[in-house]
């Protein structure tokens, strides 16, 4: 027991007068955002990684809202977070309400709180799962009565409908069809992220992969802004579902990104991030900028998709369906519902995929996760990445999806903890899996990249043995592969190079360069 | 791989198993066993094992984890997760004649609350739920620690706060060490369960109501103990409340307070009437988010505790790293103490109890009561409507 902590609660009871009213504590309720509101205050969001943000800010635009993105969280918003609410906080809550009352904080010292709460609602992940996903706004609420904020308008978003339209008052129309745009957001943000870090690594002009990058968000962001509006709230989803108007724009993109010039014969481990939504998701000092750190350490990421995420929560909501199913009215009709939209899902960000030249990586089959995880994690246990963390790294491992795992595990997480524990026995049985579970506290950085670094060495190792064993298998040198390579087409970044057995990039790039020439 | 239902690999099969009545089996008696474990003991027994052979760990304490949890961890958790190892592991060298055939232990994924339909849901913490997957891989990571013991570890998820569901979650857990068992049987022992939970229930907060109307008619303080229902074990909770008690206060747990209607109508009719609440038991005002069954009653208790005038004071106990109790710290403290009743909290709670520190905290605290209680009863009565229920019980 701690006793400073343990003795800090002790309240020293003030006498009351006789004839005072008893005042019973309420929790923050939003005011409603009005009609009017809609010309005035902007949309504030934020914690996703900045291709997803700016393609978001474009699918809310259309519908005639401004919106602004949060800065990406930094030390400072953790300690501030750590400040404004109570104590024991994951590190995303912190990260996230210091982010938010920073920003909040700065306006205030500008515009003054009043002006601050009409020119900004906030909307933000509500969750329907026990852990504090579910209860980020009881700490941003709490931030902003010690910020004397209590006016500024907080709004949650339901993970679990698409319609939110009644949340927020009449001004907030989260409607299906502008939900669906979000969602459009999501997974274009997510293959662009892919296949930018499968180029970026192997770019013989150091910053273009980056130029481009910057360039073809902004393409679409105008694409998602200026989409023609077709269909009514509901029917509005239909148009998404159907039109060709994204995949012409990405197809536009991969224009650009195809004729980047890469040298892929450069041996690099390659590093899957799994872990907590928010910390695999978002890239800057909340996760220690750890996809830039890996690839300065001469790794290729592989980074963690939100539609990975959006797919496991439709897995589970088919799942708990499916287990209903002769005890809940319904429960057959809500379990197809559930696997049609993870159908939907899947095929729409496999045509956007090709629409990118097949490059960016397919999602992992949920059923496939939750086989390989069922003997350490129960798939019904939800909250946080459940059996889907555990599955992936054993995933990625068996079928040479990437040399290591890299766990990036929330300092206090519920969930996480969790899955990670459980992990130790999944490597008790796999012991040659790479796996290095990071637990990030925001500011132990040195500690957290240290023991990365260990385990990354290795991946080294592996991912130079792979190449050698490729070379040997097809015969060619590290120079008579070059010397392929300089003729090939793999030597722009628009080619894909199959997947020949290999986790690694350049080992796959041989074994292509000695099949195709 | 089938998944469905009841589906994950989580039993470990060793060796024959002895007949029913004369198997062995080990239930940790940890996390949300405490507020189940009549569910089980009715369960049981409706199948026809032997009382005297199931077996449930002690309480939890030092001694068990230096002897019985040591180099089972695998991850940093909160205090009440950390020791389940402990439990594990003294059910696991149970002895010749007292050996288990089968450890049982549950991932309970919900359960059953009186809030039930009147909050969100009633999940338990991620933490508790996924417990077993989490402890039992520190007894397989350098072999299978089970098999070497020749127990069967059985854990089945199951959903307790969806008693339609519960059968059907268990019965293929119930198979695998109770051979022949079937469906209706199974049904038959999960209605007995809940029978005996609720009966228990029942009577708990038949008591509890007794000491309120015991407080009202001598105009006598009580305290209500606030915290997780594995803070009744002495070795997570710290018997601080009993400590209390020593003072001559009445204590009440938020877990079993009386929810009688007409308690409830005198409590809360005028915040229902007002439309600020949908009933006595809805805590949409103070915790919209109430999805977690055991977060959810303490905020129930603390509205309960805020509107009642003989409860003086909370005491507030959280466990070392509890991320279900931080988000709730300053509301349960806010909904208390602006009704005037005393709040103290012990927080962080681990595994040593520092028996200096607390007395001194328990001596302020009965200092304080012994000094405000009148006056805090007095003007919480008269914040409340007339006609109490409790002051027109009869007496004993
Ligand atoms: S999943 Fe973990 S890190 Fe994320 S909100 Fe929940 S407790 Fe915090
Ligand atoms: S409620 Fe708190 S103490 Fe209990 S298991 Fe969850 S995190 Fe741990």
């Amino acid at each position: 027991m701690h006793n400073a902590d343990t003795l800090e609660r002790t309240t020293v009871p003030q006498q009351q007068g006789a004839a005072q009213r008893i005042v019973h504590y309420r929790a923050y309720k939003p005011a409603p955002f009005t009609l009017e509101d809609r010309e005035q205050a902007t949309i504030l969001f934020g914690g996703l990684q900045w291709r997803t943000e700016r393609l978001i800010q474009g699918a809310i635009e259309r519908f005639g809202y401004k919106t602004a993105v949060l800065p990406t969280a930094t030390r400072e918003d953790l300690l501030a977070g750590r400040e404004l609410a109570d104590i024991g906080q994951c590190c995303p809550t912190s990260f996230t309400t210091g982010n938010l009352a920073g920003f909040l904080r700065k306006e205030s010292q500008r515009l003054g709180a009043a002006e601050v709460s009409r020119r900004y609602v906030h909307v933000t992940a509500g969750s329907c799962g026990s852990c504090r996903f579910g209860q980020y706004h009881q700490s941003y609420e709490l931030a902003l009565r010690n910020l004397d904020l209590e006016s500024f308008r907080l709004f949650l978003l339901q993970q679990n409908a698409l319609d939110q339209g009644e949340a927020a008052g009449q001004g907030l129309d989260l409607s299906p069809q502008l939900m669906t745009g979000v969602f459009w957001a999501v997974l274009m943000g997510d293959v662009l992220q892919d296949l930018e870090y499968q180029i970026r690594p192997y770019e013989v002009h150091a910053g273009e992969t980056e130029r481009v990058a910057r360039e073809s968000v902004e393409r679409l962001h105008e694409a998602l802004r200026s989409a023609p509006l077709r269909g009514g709230r509901k029917s509005g989803v239909l148009w998404y579902l159907l039109t060709g108007h994204f995949t012409a724009a990405l197809r536009e993109v991969y224009a650009r990104y195809a004729a980047i010039e890469v040298d892929r014969l450069r041996v690099k481990p390659l590093v899957k991030i799994t872990g907590e939504f928010y910390l695999q998701t978002v890239e800057g000092e909340p996760n220690y900028n750890i996809h830039r750190w890996l690839e300065a350490e001469g790794a290729e990421v592989y980074p963690a998709a939100i539609s990975i995420w959006i797919d496991y929560l439709l897995r589970l909501a088919a799942q708990e369906a499916e287990d209903r199913i002769g005890v809940r009215r319904g429960a057959r009709v809500k379990r197809a519902g559930a696997a049609a939209v993870q159908g939907l899902l899947r095929w729409n960000y496999d045509r956007m995929r090709a629409a990118l030249g097949g490059l960016p990586r397919e999602m992992p089959r949920q059923e496939e996760l939750r086989a390989l995880a069922a003997p350490y994690y129960h798939s019904r246990l939800n909250g946080g990445e459940g059996d889907m963390l555990v599955g992936k790294a054993l995933w990625a491992h068996r079928k040479k999806k990437a040399h290591m795992t890299c766990e990036l595990s929330p300092y206090s997480c519920m969930p996480n903890t969790m899955s990670v524990g459980a992990m130790a026995a999944a490597l008790g049985r796999h012991p040659d899996v790479l796996y290095a579970p990071l637990e990030i506290k925001g500011d132990a950085e040195v500690h957290a990249l240290s023991r990365c670094q260990m385990i990354l060495t290795e991946a080294k190792r592996r991912a130079q043995r792979e190449f050698e064993e490729a070379l040997e298998r097809t015969g060619l040198t590290p120079a008579s592969a070059r010397e392929r390579l300089a003729g090939h087409p793999a030597r722009l970044a628009g080619c894909k190079v199959p997947h020949g057995g290999a986790a690694g990039t350049a080992a796959n790039l041989v074994l292509h360069l000695a099949a195709t020439n | 791989m089938d998944t469905s239902a009841a589906g994950t690999e989580t039993r470990i099969a060793h060796g024959a198993l002895p007949a029913r009545d004369k198997l062995r089996l080990g239930i940790p008696r940890v996390l949300n066993v405490w507020s189940t474990h009549q569910f089980w003991i009715g369960l049981f027994g409706a199948l026809g094992l032997d009382a005297r052979r199931i077996v449930f760990s002690s309480d939890t304490s030092d001694e068990q984890m230096r002897e019985f949890g040591k180099g089972r961890g695998t991850v940093d958790s909160c205090y009440p997760v950390k020791c389940v190892s402990a439990h594990y592991g003294e059910l696991l060298a149970l002895d010749r004649h007292r050996r288990i055939d089968v450890l049982f232990s549950t991932m309970i994924y919900s359960v059953p609350s009186f809030l039930h339909g009147h909050v969100v849901d009633s999940l338990a913490c991620p933490r508790v739920m996924a417990a077993p997957e989490n402890i039992k891989a520190g007894f397989l990571k350098e072999g299978d620690a089970f098999a070497a013991r020749g127990v069967r570890y059985v854990a089945p998820l199951v959903a307790l706060g969806e008693p339609d569901m519960a059968a059907r979650q268990l019965l293929a857990a119930l198979a695998e060490f109770l051979p022949g068992v079937t469906r209706r049987e199974v049904e038959a022992a999960v209605r007995a369960g809940y029978a005996a939970l609720e009966a228990f229930a029942a009577a708990a907060r038949r008591q509890s109501r007794e000491i309120l109307e015991n407080c009202a008619r001598l105009e006598r303080p009580c305290l209500l103990v606030l915290a997780r229902p594995y803070h009744m074990d002495p070795g997570i909770g710290h018997e601080i409340e009993v400590d209390l008690q020593a003072y001559g206060f009445p204590v009440l747990w938020g877990q079993y307070l009386p929810t009688d209607p007409d308690l409830l109508g005198w409590m809360f009719g005028a915040e229902v009437a007002a439309g600020q609440v949908r009933s006595g038991l809805d805590i949409a005002d103070v915790w919209p988010s109430s999805y977690s069954a055991n977060t959810n009653e303490i905020l129930w208790a603390a509205k309960f505790a805020a509107r009642m005038p003989w409860i003086a004071g909370v005491i507030r106990l959280s466990s070392y790293e509890c991320g279900m109790d931080q988000p709730t710290y300053t509301p349960v403290q806010q909904i208390v103490e602006r009704s005037g009743t005393l709040f103290f909290s012990f927080q962080d709670l681990d595994s040593t109890k520092p028996a200096g520190a607390v007395r001194i905290r328990v001596e302020t605290i009965a200092h304080y009561l012994a000094r405000d209680a009148a006056g805090i009863i007095a003007r919480k009565r008269d914040a409340s409507p007339p006609d109490c229920p409790l002051a027109a019980a009869p007496l004993p």
